[in-house]
């Protein structure tokens, strides 16, 4: 019952090149992999000496990106195609629950134990790696924990993974005093 | 197994192995047990339909039906449920779909909500996680009848071109530092037609917003670690799922999930290290306790010997 090609697409997630024929050789790695994107040009705003991008599915940036960098593809930046934001939410917040730490990078939360560094929870976010990320972090230590930018797949992933990353550099602080 | 008329929760979850599956949800040790394939009760689309089981079983209402595929973010799971409800909906006539975590896809998106409006009799729509990040990014939010976003997604919401809550417009951003600016944010998610007609907002204090009124603020009893505690705002969705399907009316049945909700980590002790099933296996009590007094919906124990 699977389709077998979809009709269209709308993934509002852009990768831009310096070189065209890279656009057009990630595009056929990516579709080789199984990603969804289609070739595009880019929009004015975004233009950065290249004229041929590549469309992909935003939320997949993070296993995209890391596709990339396994495969050694050059390109300058993922990004947001529509709307005003054109860059990842970069607010970091941290919540102190007294014998809990719990540290919030945009719509992902991280708890960890301020003890043992032990992570004690995840939380927030929609996309389907993250329960799979919950399921990997929950019981570990800060400093072997792996990260979800290895492991995941989506923007919410991400996030999480800026959530880890401040989470260890609080515990690496407090281990310090 | 009759399908018809049932509540129906669609979403992917964290085993990589399991096939689209198509089942009704039922506990066993703390775990989903759904056609033989054990899932556990975490954060996700498990949390969901177990808060939602749980409910049912209590209200003494047939349990929910799930509809899942092993999906770890590469996309194929949700792709199958995507594809498996725009071509089984008509067949299956769910009275309550619940659509939640999900790779979003714009293009399956608009299909499904095609095919949605099409029933004959068209179930109540309710969308949670990155479902309502693809319903309300293909400008569909207004065909749905229930959102339920916690802050950081409401002022995704907010944001007419945003496609994700990890890319939003930075003027929004600081909303999500106290409660008293939240109402002016809801405004503007309702002026940008990013609402369902009722939104259950998720956060320190929950609101209950219906075609863009407040109609309720629940901010008691107050537990700040279950914002820590992952799959709560997914046993929420799952509780207020369960009583649209019990015959409640939209927001009556967002207020009585915010309060038992709340209410079912307070009888946990919900600390920041506590699982979300602890947190679930707590409703039958809540409901016992408190449910009669909210809802009107009295279950009487039969003492006869």
């Amino acid at each position: 019952m699977a389709f077998k090609k979809k009709p269209s697409f709308e993934g509002r997630g852009i990768i831009l090149f310096e070189r065209v024929e890279e656009a057009l050789k990630t595009e056929r790695l990516l579709r080789e992999a199984g990603y969804a994107c289609k070739l595009i040009a880019p929009p004015p705003a975004l233009r950065k000496g290249c004229d041929l991008a590549l469309e992909i599915n935003l939320v997949e940036q993070m296993g995209i990106e890391r596709f990339l960098k396994e495969r050694d593809v050059n390109y300058l930046e993922i990004t947001s195609l529509k709307g005003k934001a054109t860059e990842l939410l970069g607010i970091v917040k941290v919540i102190d629950f007294g014998e809990a730490v719990m540290v919030k990078a945009g719509n992902m939360k991280l708890t960890f134990a301020k003890g043992t560094g032990v992570i004690l929870n995840t939380s927030g976010g929609g996309c389907p790696d993250i329960p799979y990320l919950h399921f990997q972090l929950l019981d570990k230590r800060l400093s072997e924990a792996p990260k979800p930018r290895d492991i995941g797949f989506t923007l919410c992933g991400l996030m999480l993974d800026r959530a880890l990353e401040e989470g260890q550099r609080l515990w690496i602080k407090e281990e310090h005093e | 197994m009759s399908e018809e008329g049932r509540l129906l929760v669609a979403g992917t979850v964290p085993l990589q192995s399991l096939p689209l599956t198509l089942a009704e949800g039922k506990i066993e040790d703390a775990c989903l047990n759904l056609y033989g394939h054990r899932i556990p009760c975490t954060q996700g689309t498990g949390a969901l339909i177990s808060a939602a089981a749980v409910t049912l079983k209590y209200l003494g209402l047939k349990p929910p039906l799930a509809l899942v595929a092993g999906d770890a973010g590469r996309g194929g799971g949700s792709r199958l449920i995507y594809e498996y409800l725009i071509e089984r909906a008509a067949e299956i006539s769910p009275e309550v779909l619940v659509l939640h975590y999900w790779l979003p896809d714009l293009i399956l998106m608009k299909k499904l909500c095609e095919v949605v409006e099409r029933l004959p009799k068209k179930p109540k729509l309710i969308a949670d996680a990155a479902s309502m990040y693809a319903a309300k990014a293909a400008g569909l939010a207004s065909k749905f009848d229930l959102f339920t976003p916690d802050l950081a997604e409401l002022a995704f919401l907010a944001d007419p071109e945003a496609f994700h809550p990890a890319y939003i417009n930075r003027h929004l951003i600081d909303i999500e530092t106290g409660a008293p600016k939240v109402p002016s944010l809801i405004s503007q998610v309702y002026e940008v037609k990013g609402a369902a007609k009722v939104l259950l907002v998720k956060g320190e204090a929950d609101y209950v917003v219906k075609e863009g009124k407040i109609l309720e603020m629940i901010s008691e009893p107050d537990i700040p670690a279950m914002e820590a505690i992952g799959g709560t705002g997914d046993t929420l969705t799952g509780l207020v799922s369960a009583f649209i399907y019990a015959g409640l009316e939209l927001h009556e049945a967002a207020v009585i999930s915010a309060k038992a909700n709340r209410t079912a980590g307070e009888f946990a002790q919900a600390s920041p290290a506590t699982r979300v099933w602890e947190i679930i296996e707590q409703f039958p009590l809540v409901f016992k306790q408190y449910l009669c007094a909210w809802s009107g919906v009295c279950i009487i124990e039969d003492s006869t010997p």
